[in-house]
């Protein structure tokens, strides 16, 4: 097993600073999303991460936690994660992105 | 060399990957994104086999994200660590042989000018310290010195940091590595001085902790570079492999590092500024005079 990025939804919604965002290293990892923290009633969208391209460095966990001040992102194993955004999952909007959230662990 | 490149030919669309169906369909190409949309449009970087937690990985993002035309830029790159996520984007990326990066962006740039006119066409070099100030030296100073009009950027890591650890130009003095031992016996290059020296008519220092300021220095240098002359950009991205960095300590590092050596600066020609101004409204920040400022008393 392996660590991947987890945010934590209830923070990332209520501050949403978009700061992991511009920070990761990897291309279409860590998402924005309007609707997941409006469906939940939150001011807000919350970000994501499309665990399949997470490489588990925890620079967001920095980040989040050293620059935003916000403690929204926790390393978490990804056979823990009952349900978690994949790349195949994810659509493509003008202004923000939507998942289709699933169990990561096949089989 | 332009928007249709990008896009399907007819009736394959079904056929293609999802993430090619999302490259055409909500990518960077044709529209105008920025670093703060990052996150909810399909970028034209996709995976690559880079380290995590690479610092080098996080500019090339932010550099690829800043192109001002995407679709109308080739990128050049020579052996190194960049040149592993350079060419998983969307964007037509020439290898080098080792050290002749600058020399082949001198011919395809004029190459380029000649077929497209006036239409802008970007040449950007994205190559390490090695490759840019050690074995392409002597081509990168003879582009500068002819003005040949492109961007160079160098990914500075201090280190030749895909062979295992070997001292290059612009390693600090006494840093010990894992094929240098004793510590490196020589300064720092100054390739800043080299490239005013040399006639560049942009040459900028930056820490990719900062993404609305690598943005913002990489569209200027492209602009520049399309009329004015040669621009180069000195980017500090740390080896956390060579360098030992742990991973999550990365962007703190880049703090201290941009703290303590490499501050940001920024030097334009006067051509260059006056270009800005005509074209894009750029202003010139200046600190205020102290006479200007209020008496708070």
């Amino acid at each position: 097993m392996y660590l991947v990025a987890n945010v934590n939804v209830e923070i990332c919604a209520s501050k949403s600073c978009k700061l992991c965002t511009q920070y990761c290293p990897e291309a279409n990892t860590i998402q924005y999303s309007e609707e997941m923290g409006k469906e939940q009633g939150f001011k807000y969208g919350s970000a994501y991460i499309a665990v399949d391209r997470c490489k588990g460095c925890a620079l967001c966990v920095w980040v989040c936690d050293s620059l935003a001040k916000n403690n929204a992102i926790k390393m978490t194993m990804i056979d823990q994660l009952p349900k978690a955004a994949l790349t195949d999952n994810i659509t493509y909007g003008d202004k923000s992105t939507t998942a289709v959230l699933a169990s990561p662990m096949v089989g | 060399m332009s928007l249709d490149y990008v896009k399907f030919s007819n009736g394959f669309e079904k056929f293609m990957p999802k993430e090619y169906r999302d490259m055409v369909e909500h990518g960077p190409f044709g529209k105008k994104v920025t670093v703060s949309q990052m996150g909810s449009f399909k970028e034209a970087l996709e995976e690559h086999p880079m380290c995590a937690g690479c610092a080098m990985t996080l500019f090339i993002r932010l550099a690829i994200i800043a192109f001002p035309n995407p679709e109308d830029t080739i990128t050049v790159g020579t052996a190194g660590c960049g040149r592993l996520a350079i060419s998983q984007a969307a964007i037509p990326f020439v290898y080098g042989n080792y050290g002749d990066q600058n020399g082949v962006a001198s011919g395809l740039s004029r190459g380029l000018r000649l077929r497209f006119g006036d239409k802008p066409k970007d040449v950007v070099v994205m190559a390490g310290d090695g490759g840019t100030a050690d074995i392409g030296f002597q081509q990168v100073l003879h582009s500068w010195f002819r003005k040949e009009r492109f961007t160079t950027i160098m990914l500075d890591n201090e280190v030749y940091g895909n062979t295992g650890g070997q001292e290059s130009g612009m390693t600090n003095r006494g840093a010990v590595l894992k094929m240098a031992p004793l510590g490196k016996k020589f300064e720092k290059m100054d390739m800043l001085q080299m490239a005013k020296v040399a006639g560049c008519a942009y040459v900028a220092t930056v820490v990719p902790n900062n993404p609305r300021r690598v943005e913002s220095v990489i569209k200027k240098a492209v602009l520049i570079a399309r009329e004015v002359g040669s621009t180069y950009i000195q980017a500090y991205t740390s080896c956390n492999i060579e360098y030992a960095i742990p991973t999550d300590k990365v962007m703190e590092d880049a703090k201290t590092v941009e703290n303590d050596r490499y501050q940001f600066t920024e030097y334009v020609s006067e051509e260059a500024k006056q270009y800005l101004t005509e074209r894009y409204g750029y202003k010139e920040f200046l600190p205020k005079p102290a006479a200007a400022i209020p008496n708070k008393a």
